[in-house]
């Protein structure tokens, strides 16, 4: 199967590109296929491992030509070591693809006898644009209906923090975290709103402060029930 | 563009440290515009190195623009790259350019003269009570981390006979906020700006803004504010001046 393929690929080291591009592209179906997406999970970043040089002078040499390219001078004692922490900063922006599902959630789910909604809402999000490089910022609203497995409240947030620091679209976005609490719990349905302001159109483009762009994903019963997702916006409502 | 940048620095006196956001310091002799020259206000117009010959400020044009293109956006794909991801992928396969033109938009602001923006609209009014622009939202890139500040920008000032077109407040913030820049000297750039093109009574800028920086990466705290003021002239001299347009901004 093409994602064994990938996991051996990436385990020599080489074509950790490939897995990056089976992995993200893998969430195009729609229905959950646990084992392969698990399998994903875990090459989704083995990229840690097999990278020992640091890509660090390269990202810093980049930056530097974008400085000049600007017209900037990169003498000036404001932009001396801007190439190094603008190179660090991104780096920090998609630290996302250096963590997995698999290191966050491995401990903390528990059998409670509980059927009912749990929602863990208003989690900040910060992301960037894949098109333009330039953030996008939001909250995140979060709702699944156990089947005997909940999961820590916190890890709700690290599945957001691990998606979203990486180039992003948000609709791959909603759908990713959806995806990673349906596989990892195998829950009932699983709700994910997003709410967020882009700053590629409030910055530049069509410069429209006030806009905001909302997706959701809905899977299992909260896709089927209508009442079950009513149920969730209406809670999820309250406190914007 | 190296080139003009070389001929710039040999016209300026001396200097070995550079330019603030790209201009060369102000201590260079621009006709007309010596610190005392502006008439009735002499002690209104700052000497810090932040003031800069506001009728000779472009760096960059619209042939620069295109000619450097290329080369950032090489430099977006090499990011790309050392950040692990696919520049091939469909969603990927644009960015660079896409993030080139997009970098070149936030730092319009070189591109651009005051003496352009405000040329025609400064008229004779027999005014002299405050005028207030107030919660202009401003978008800026951070010079450190190359990462948004967005916040808004309040501007008071007290006419010595000469108002300016409202908008032109805008558009002076927008000049100087469009640039890599730190936020204490956006203020002080805008309020010396008007300053320079109006010769009025007082000036007063406020500028609140979020840093992404702090906001997004490092501490992390995603509330928090920064708030930068600038106070010329009888705002900085009469406390119940500057009280009024403190509280009028508030309101």
């Amino acid at each position: 199967m093409e994602y064994q393929k990938a996991a051996e690929l990436n385990s020599m080291g080489k074509g950790k590109i490939v897995t990056e591009y089976l992995c993200r592209n893998g969430f195009s179906e729609l229905t959950v296929d646990s084992k392969k997406v698990s399998v994903q999970h875990k090459n989704d970043t083995s990229r840690k491992e097999t990278e020992e040089e640091s890509p660090l002078p390269a990202l810093e040499a980049a930056y530097t030509t974008i400085l000049r390219g600007l017209g900037e001078n990169t003498d000036r004692q404001g932009l001396l070591k801007t190439p190094l922490r603008a190179a660090k900063a991104m780096q920090f922006l998609t630290k996302g693809y250096h963590e997995t599902i698999y290191d966050v959630l491995n401990d903390a789910i528990f059998d409670e006898n509980h059927e009912e909604l749990v929602i863990v809402k208003d989690i900040d999000m910060f992301s960037l644009c894949e098109h333009h490089l330039v953030p996008f910022f939001g909250k995140v609203h979060i709702g699944y209906l156990p089947s005997k497995k909940v999961v820590g409240l916190s890890k709700l947030a690290r599945i957001v923090e691990i998606y979203s620091r990486r180039l992003q679209v948000q609709e791959r976005l909603t759908k990713q975290i959806a995806m990673a609490i349906s596989e990892a719990l195998q829950p009932v349905g699983v709700a994910v709103v997003i709410e967020a302001a882009h700053m590629c159109m409030v910055m530049r483009g069509v410069q429209k402060m006030n806009s905001r762009t909302v997706t959701s994903a809905m899977l299992g019963v909260f896709r089927e029930d209508p009442k079950a997702r009513e149920e969730f916006l209406a809670l999820t409502k309250g406190a914007q | 563009m190296e080139r003009s940048k070389q001929k710039q620095m040999s016209q300026n006196e001396n200097e070995t440290d550079a330019a603030i956001n790209g201009h060369f310091d102000g201590r260079a002799k621009v006709p007309g515009w010596s610190a005392g020259g502006a008439a009735g206000t002499p002690s209104t117009v700052p000497s810090s190195s932040v003031m800069e010959s506001w009728r000779e400020e472009r760096t960059r044009s619209l042939e620069d623009n295109e000619m450097s293109l290329p080369s950032i956006a090489a430099a977006y794909t090499t990011i790309l790259r050392g950040l692990g991801e696919d520049p091939q992928r469909q969603g990927l396969l644009k960015t660079p350019w896409r993030a080139a033109t997009a970098m070149q938009f936030f730092t319009k602001g070189y591109q651009e003269k005051i003496i352009d923006v405000l040329n025609d609209a400064i008229f004779d009014e027999d005014h002299d009570e405050m005028v207030i622009v107030k919660d202009i939202d401003m978008f800026s890139m951070c010079e450190h981390h190359l990462v948004p500040i967005f916040g808004r920008v309040h501007i008071g000032y007290l006419p010595n006979k000469r108002v300016l077109g409202l908008s032109k407040l805008a558009r002076i913030v927008e000049i100087y906020s469009r640039r890599l820049q730190v936020q204490e000297r956006l203020t002080k750039q805008i309020a010396v700006a008007i300053t320079e093109a109006l010769q009025p009574a007082g000036v007063g800028v406020v500028i609140e803004a979020t840093h992404m920086c702090m906001v997004m990466r490092g501490v992390q705290k995603m509330n928090s504010k920064t708030v930068t003021s600038t106070m010329l002239g009888v705002f900085r001299e009469d406390p119940k001046t500057r009280d009024e347009f403190l509280s009028l901004i508030r309101s």
